[in-house]
């Protein structure tokens, strides 16, 4: 009961939050609810049981990833306002196709078999009964050992590529 | 149907338990900053052989001008505030909140005294007993920056916005090894959970600052970035910057900016002696020991008195480590800023990954 109704209160924000990112004519404020919007998304995963994914939504997200939006946008002072033109036939194709998705949506969770959501409770969803974490831990480092070391060096890739391109940049320059 | 028949006595206690908890610790919060205030005038005074303000008290009692605390207080709450004619009114008006807030938080993840049984109930001494833990307090303190970000911003002051510029990208570098000197300590008491390590650190030799001394030291190197206090406290360097990103704030909502950064001080002073300071543990005093000499006193309330103790030994060791920030702040000169980013990303992370990979080793070679 409580928890359906903190639910309920969640999507609601949710979907409020989504909507100000879109529509908000300051980048900055789009930004900030940006913030909220992943901040209320980890409320949902703790409200589930799953403490440690809501916690790293959190810290990576809202807590690091965000920020270098919000930095980015001060330091280049971006006025959306004055780029804003009229919808043009991108924007329109656009809008099409994501009503064509929430129609989908919305015309599969009417018609479509209910999903039972994860009974919420002070362990969450611990197998061993030692938490949600460490049961996360014993499932990464052993069914999902091999994608997991995969995305580990795909980042690692990535970051690599980044100095080298940061790197060449300034050789050019004497 | 009535409310008695929805809600069961169990979650009535559960409810007013935690009603409780909250109550105590944002109380003890709260109580921090203005303490703080006189210890912080008055620790330079020592360090630089002069009086500092010893003289506001009680009538003629002076108490070492203990008082001086709540004239401060005062003093700010009677000030006029001033909204600075080209600064973004609402980010300006939200900023503070959005600074205190995830500080107060962060503290209701931290245990503050053993189990206690009342009325047949155990009532675990923190406010959430979250399994992630000390996660959920790097990730709440993590929002922090937000406060200071929007603030520089709002104010629409150069001074300000350099502030906050050099504050968040000194906040997001310090989480790096902040979080990573915790890693080993996961990997040694196999728990995220903070009352578990408490348990676990019953010994002295069990001590988080003796199974990982690197960890130690670069928690708490970090834990001064992260609250941006000298050395590091280039985000409000006054020789440079005016007063940083608070320059334009001025009464109430500096004194929210205030709050929010000694409250932070004190989380951090907590969860280092949690972590690495056996927390609410008496050293070379196990609780069994505690909870017998009580019992000897009073039978019946003996694992309430014991969880007092607890408490109060928490609250000695944090502060030392606020005396320990104010210490270093009035020892150490402020770094330059290329040096503090510079020890931060080529010092303290590649010390913090060897140290995981040390501590991995060590644990490996005993288990095998």
């Amino acid at each position: 009961m409580g928890a359906t109704l903190l639910f309920g209160i969640f999507a609601f924000l949710i979907v409020a939050c989504s909507l100000m990112v879109v529509l908000a004519k300051d980048s900055v404020v789009s930004a900030v609810f940006l913030v909220a919007d992943l901040f209320v998304m980890a409320c949902i995963y703790a409200l589930l049981g799953a403490d440690f994914v809501a916690a790293i939504q959190v810290l990576v997200y809202a807590g690091a990833i965000l920020i270098l939006f919000l930095f980015v946008i001060m330091l280049l002072n971006l006025d959306i306002v004055a780029a804003r033109t009229n919808a043009g036939p991108l924007e329109i194709g656009m809008f099409i196709v994501v009503l064509i998705g929430f129609g989908i949506l919305v015309v599969n969770l009417l018609l479509g078999e209910r999903i039972e959501l994860l009974p919420p409770g002070d362990s969450g969803l611990s197998i061993t009964g030692k938490g949600n974490s460490y049961d996360l831990g014993l499932v990464l480092f052993s069914k999902y050992l091999w994608p997991f070391e995969m995305a580990s060096v795909l980042i690692l890739l990535a970051m690599v590529a980044g100095v080298l391109i940061a790197k060449r940049g300034k050789k050019k320059q004497p | 149907m009535g409310l008695n028949a929805m809600v069961s006595e169990v979650e009535v206690f559960q409810i007013v338990a935690m009603f409780i908890k909250i109550l105590v610790v944002v109380m003890v919060c709260m109580t921090v900053p203005p303490l703080m205030v006189w210890v912080e005038r008055r620790a330079p005074a020592l360090i630089q052989r002069r009086k500092g303000p010893n003289r506001v008290g009680v009538f003629q009692f002076r108490i070492w001008g203990l008082m001086q605390a709540i004239a401060d207080a005062v003093k700010l709450i009677f000030k006029e505030e001033i909204v600075p004619a080209v600064a973004n009114r609402r980010f300006f008006h939200i900023a503070p909140m959005i600074g205190v807030i995830p500080a107060l938080l962060t503290a209701s993840a931290i245990p503050f005294g053993p189990d206690i049984e009342l009325f047949g109930y155990v009532v675990p001494l923190t406010v959430i007993n979250v399994d992630a833990g000390f996660l959920f307090i790097l990730a709440i303190s993590s929002l922090g920056v937000y406060g200071i970000t929007l603030a520089g911003w709002a104010s629409n002051n150069k001074y300000s916005l350099l502030g906050s510029l050099r504050s968040s990208a000194q906040m997001v570098s310090y989480e790096i090894p902040l979080g990573l000197s915790l890693i080993p300590l996961v990997m040694i008491f196999s728990t995220f959970k903070l009352n578990d390590i408490v348990v676990s650190q019953n010994n002295i030799l069990g001590w988080g600052v003796f199974l990982a001394p690197i960890s130690f030291f670069l928690f708490a190197i970090s834990m001064f970035a992260e609250t941006n206090r000298a050395p590091f406290d280039l985000a409000e360097a006054d020789s440079e910057l005016v007063a940083g990103f608070h320059t334009e704030f001025g009464s109430t909502k500096f004194a929210l900016f205030f709050f929010a950064e000694y409250i932070n001080m004190f989380v951090l002073s907590c969860l280092c002696a949690t972590l690495f300071f056996g927390g609410w543990q008496i050293p070379f005093v196990s609780h069994d020991t505690v909870v017998g000499i009580l019992q000897n006193i009073t039978e019946d309330y003996a694992s309430l008195l014991a969880a007092l103790v607890g408490m109060l030994t928490l609250i000695v060791k944090a502060a030392f480590f606020m005396w320990f920030f104010v210490w270093v702040r009035w020892t150490l000169p402020r770094f330059r800023y290329d040096q503090l980013m510079g020890l931060g990303w080529k010092f303290l992370l590649p010390l913090g990954l060897f140290n995981i990979a040390f501590t991995a080793l060590i644990i490996a070679w005993r288990t095998f």
